[in-house]
């Protein structure tokens, strides 16, 4: 009888792999990318220039007011003189320790959760991360704990942007599911509630719900109680946030196969057991780049605080700007410096998300 | 066609009486009546979109019926969350999808019936869920992921997350037919070692040597209705209506 030999492996054509292959894939692949590459680069070779100049050669580094800026280009004594009031707002010199432990816990959590083993993610991590929220609530403000009080008003800053908007998202996450599966509810209240508030949230625009939040919402408290603005705004990012996560929860619930809730059934567990322990899960998973894309999407809105007067970084950077000693126009350090840090922290979210989904991946096909 | 047994009820673990069920106004069940007893094992078959797999699928009610009675161990199938939750305890289902949890591990699989329906310890549910991998012959997969596992050896790990309730009655929905030839015969050894043991068995195949082997009726259905009924030896060698005899010559003669 014949044997069958499998041939041996190849090397692959030297063009189509190494930096020759990437460079004729990526840059080269057709005449229209080659022009396009070409373009792009003049354009860099124009511009790169002046702007390394500007931002690095030329820009003054040290010193502490205004004076030392002497040099052309950019002057970075702006921001590190007004570090500490871009990330903490006026909380007090003394007490800054409490944001940057509630930064640390948030942190922590988020990275020990991924490291655990599901078992202890599931019963302590979770929990914990949902009790987040109030936890820093009561640090932050301190007259729960018997430190000193730190009122709303001196909370700003960096620190109050992602901690508002993780605080918001915490609550928002189990609340937009409780919508989500509202709108799937058989029962006509649940889901016309349900409908009903995801619409409303999804369809007013942010600012506007900020406004109502700040204006419109002491109207319907009774006379005499004054709610802290920033509860209320934290309740109108909630509401908000939730509204978004139910819809991208209901694509994840779409794209589970019907046989996942007929296997649950036929083993007889309850609805809630069925949407806990088999679909919730599978959901969660699913939606995560949505997920994160979401919250991104809500921390950058956090600026938009600004103008209904929450000193989040954004504002304290216009508060800065206005600054009597600092009127030498530095807006655009100011301001690219906003961007920057803005961009790395929902940069290392994306990729955060993506090293969640390769931890979620564990079913390779079905 | 056995439509009322003189048998006693504590024998009949499946009563079926004039089911009928429509997909709005299309009537998909006509008139289903069918006796189990305890330990028989039928095999169903017919075209498809017949209603083979939507009748099984009324036994543990992932699919609502609209007129008849059916009674499956001593509990009536009613409108009743209790009742519903009973039954399920009671029977055991295998998907051609075997839609295994595929966030689960296979012992997580295995034991999520145990611990949370029957509220076991885990420890003892682990113990049985072991028990039933050894069974289906792949105890040493109990930690991977569905995903894992080829397909033959997730319809085992199916048939043992079945078992781990302890089920009284056994639904197969076309578990092979989803399978790579050279894995079903895997998945059909489980199967005729179940029979062998005397569990009470529903299959919907068209695994005809399966039919042959194990089955004690064979029941052909075709547009909603049963059309035929009969051991296994009659049903093949000498089918009594011409659309059985039709069916037979396109599945046998190929």
């Amino acid at each position: 009888m014949q044997t069958f030999n499998p041939l041996p492996d190849k090397p692959a054509p030297a063009q189509t792999v190494g930096i020759t292959g990437w460079l004729k894939n990526n840059l080269f692949s057709s005449p229209l990318n080659s022009l396009a590459t070409i373009v792009v680069a003049a354009i860099l070779i124009k511009v790169l220039p002046a702007m390394i100049d500007w931002l690095f050669i030329s820009a003054n580094w040290s010193g502490a007011t205004q004076d030392d800026c002497t040099k052309d280009g950019a002057c970075w004594v702006f921001v590190s003189a007004w570090s500490q009031q871009f990330f903490y707002g006026s909380y007090p010199d003394e007490e800054i320790w409490r944001v940057n432990l509630c930064l640390a816990m948030l942190v922590a959590i988020i990275t020990a959760s991924l490291r655990v083993k599901k078992e202890l993610r599931e019963k302590v991590f979770i929990p914990l991360f949902l009790l987040l929220p109030f936890i820093s609530i009561a640090i932050l403000d301190g007259s729960y704990l018997g430190l000193v009080q730190v009122d709303t008003d001196y909370w700003g800053g960096f620190s109050l942007n992602v901690l508002l908007a993780a605080a918001s998202i915490i609550v928002a996450f189990p609340l937009g599911f409780l919508w989500a599966l509202g709108r799937r509810s058989h029962m006509p209240l649940a889901r016309t509630i349900s409908i009903g508030f995801i619409e409303f949230f999804r369809g007013v625009p942010v600012l506007a719900l900020f406004f109502m939040g700040s204006v419109m919402l002491p109207l319907f408290f009774p006379e005499g109680t004054n709610v802290d603005k920033l509860l209320r705004v934290w309740i109108v990012l909630v509401f908000f946030m939730s509204g978004y996560m139910a819809e991208v929860y209901r694509g994840g619930f779409n794209a589970i196969p019907a046989g996942q809730y007929e296997a649950a059934d036929s083993l007889g567990l309850s609805y809630w057991q069925k949407t806990l322990l088999i679909i919730l899960p599978q959901v969660i998973k699913i939606s995560m780049p949505n997920i994160l894309a979401t919250f991104v999407m809500l921390f950058k809105n956090t600026t938009f605080l600004l103008i209904i007067g929450i000193f989040e970084m954004l504002s304290t950077t216009q508060t800065a700007l206005s600054n009597s000693h600092w009127l030498g126009g530095h807006a655009e350090e100011g301001y690219l410096f906003v961007a920057l840090v803005f961009w790395v922290c929902c940069f290392s979210m994306s990729m955060m998300a993506s090293a969640i989904e390769r931890k979620l991946n564990t079913d390779h096909k079905n | 066609m056995t439509t009322q047994t003189n048998n006693t009820p504590s024998d009949d673990v499946i009563i079926i009486q004039n089911l009928n069920k429509w997909y709005g106004n299309f009537h998909v069940l006509k008139d289903i009546n069918l006796t189990v007893r305890k330990g028989e094992k039928i095999v169903v078959c017919g075209p498809s979109g017949s209603g083979k797999s939507t009748m099984i699928r009324c036994i543990n009610r992932l699919e609502e019926f609209q007129q008849g009675s059916l009674v499956v161990d001593g509990i009536e199938m009613i409108e009743d969350v209790k009742n519903i939750e009973a039954i399920r305890r009671d029977v055991g289902m295998v998907f051609q999808h075997f839609n295994l949890f595929p966030h689960l591990s296979i012992l997580e699989n295995l034991c999520l019936g145990p611990i949370w329906v029957q509220k076991k310890p885990k420890a003892e549910a682990e113990a049985i869920a072991m028990k039933y991998l050894e069974r289906v012959k792949i105890p040493e997969q109990a930690s991977k992921f569905p995903g894992q596992l080829s397909g033959g050896q997730q319809q085992r790990v199916a048939i043992a997350r079945s078992l781990c309730m302890n089920p009284n009655i056994m639904l197969f929905d076309e578990p092979t037919s989803a399978l790579d030839p050279e894995m079903i015969k895997e998945v059909l050894d489980v199967m005729i070692e179940l029979a062998e043991e005397g569990m009470t068995m529903i299959c919907v195949t068209h695994e005809m040597g399966f039919a042959k082997k194990v089955a004690d009726r064979v029941i052909f259905m075709d547009a909603g209705e049963i059309v035929e009924e009969n051991t296994p030896h009659e049903f093949f060698d000498n089918p009594q209506v011409d659309r059985t005899q039709k069916f037979l010559q396109q599945i046998l003669n190929h």
